[in-house]
């Protein structure tokens, strides 16, 4: 009895270690494919166009309207606080912090991962079922160069595209909120966050936008691309890959707060 | 179906995609199904799927092409002529038909090597 439970404890750490080395595994592929000159063929530029035109292109004016009530909200609760709590002389670097830094790329990255995540892992999960992702082999094409790196790619442009467009949204809402609650005046903010801003910060927002980006993606593909061989299995696996995407979506950015905090 | 056959030259050749579509339609228009050009494999006739399979089939480098059981992959051909003829207009490869001996009957007459 007590050896078959340590068996069972066992075996499960095996399969959880086999598990990471072989997503830690794909995803190095991945990553040797996306610096490879040679796998961007007309074919694959064709389908990153299309991808990046259904993930960031489309979403624009959901995303800017939701980023205007969200962001606006959030950024004049984070005003009126400042200013309840006497601290106007930092509104410049609390709000580029909280905005730029923080919510912009997290907010996109949830959005995109909703939207764009569960689309993908639907799509290689239907193909792989469908046994379209055998036929493509059998013609001798690259299934990362082909399917997943314009995903990927378009991943990390659209999550780092539009967290811009979101910290910019937010920024100016913020004018709107410190006109009404401090009186202040177009130029006086934005010389305060001109002064707030620092090189620290785009890096920040870029860096954040393109890890996240890249999970938003590979975390579906991978997922997909493991579906049993039945209809039924496509909901499960869309419903693990989500949850394994959420997991480390946060982890990303318990990891930043945590880099940043040093 | 254009970029379904046209597919296998950007990747293998890095074509553009206009000039691999434009092979890829100039095959069609040998067989005289150019019209299925933007259709969807729903909108084909099992007949047509099948052309579009050979055609990207001839695309690929390989030298030579297997067709197993064309009466079973394409369910209603009835005139095989048509459909021998059609294949020697596409070819310009070694193209090889596994077919049962009880269809031999349905190649009488037409000019193919018939190996036991």
């Amino acid at each position: 009895m007590f050896l078959r439970f340590v068996e069972g404890i066992g075996s499960k750490t095996l399969s959880i270690f086999n598990s990471f080395y072989e997503a830690f595994y794909f995803t190095f592929i991945c990553f040797i494919h996306l610096i490879n000159p040679k796998s961007y063929s007309p074919a694959m530029l064709m389908v990153l166009v299309k991808q990046i035109y259904f993930t960031a292109v489309t979403i624009i004016p959901l995303f800017t309207m939701m980023a205007i009530i969200f962001g606006s909200i959030i950024i004049g609760v984070v005003i009126s606080l400042a200013s309840v709590y006497g601290l106007q002389d930092s509104i410049g670097s609390i709000l580029i912090t909280f905005s730029v830094d923080e919510f912009a790329p997290f907010f996109t990255a949830l959005l995109i991962s909703l939207r764009s995540g569960t689309a993908v892992n639907t799509e290689i999960s239907v193909m792989s079922v469908n046994n379209e992702l055998n036929t493509l082999k059998e013609y001798k094409i690259d299934l990362i160069n082909y399917l997943f790196l314009p995903r990927i790619i378009s991943g990390i442009i659209s999550v780092t595209s539009l967290s811009i467009l979101f910290a910019l949204i937010m920024l100016s809402s913020g004018y709107l909120f410190t006109l009404f609650y401090m009186n202040m005046d177009f130029h006086t903010y934005s010389s305060l966050l001109l002064t707030a801003i620092e090189l620290s910060d785009v890096i920040i927002l870029l860096s954040k936008g393109i890890a996240f980006g890249f999970v938003a993606m590979i975390i579906p593909i991978y997922s997909g691309l493991n579906t049993a061989n039945s209809y039924t299995a496509i909901p499960i696996s869309v419903l693990n890959g989500m949850v394994k995407l959420f997991i480390a979506l946060f982890i990303i950015e318990v990891l930043s707060l945590l880099i940043q905090s040093i | 179906m254009l970029e379904n056959i046209a597919l296998i030259k950007e990747v293998h050749h890095y074509k553009s995609i206009v000039s691999a579509e434009k092979e890829a339609k100039d095959y069609l228009s040998k067989i005289n199904i150019e019209n299925i050009s933007n259709n969807r494999v729903i909108q084909c006739s099992n007949l047509e799927i099948f052309y579009v399979k050979l055609i990207r089939a001839l695309m690929t480098d390989e030298d030579n092409i297997i067709i197993v059981l064309p009466f079973s992959i394409t369910a209603n051909l009835t005139d095989v002529k048509s459909f021998i003829d059609n294949i020697y207009m596409l070819n310009h490869k070694k193209i090889l038909i596994l077919e049962l001996y009880t269809n031999k009957s349905k190649y009488e007459g037409i000019l193919c090597n018939i190996v036991k």
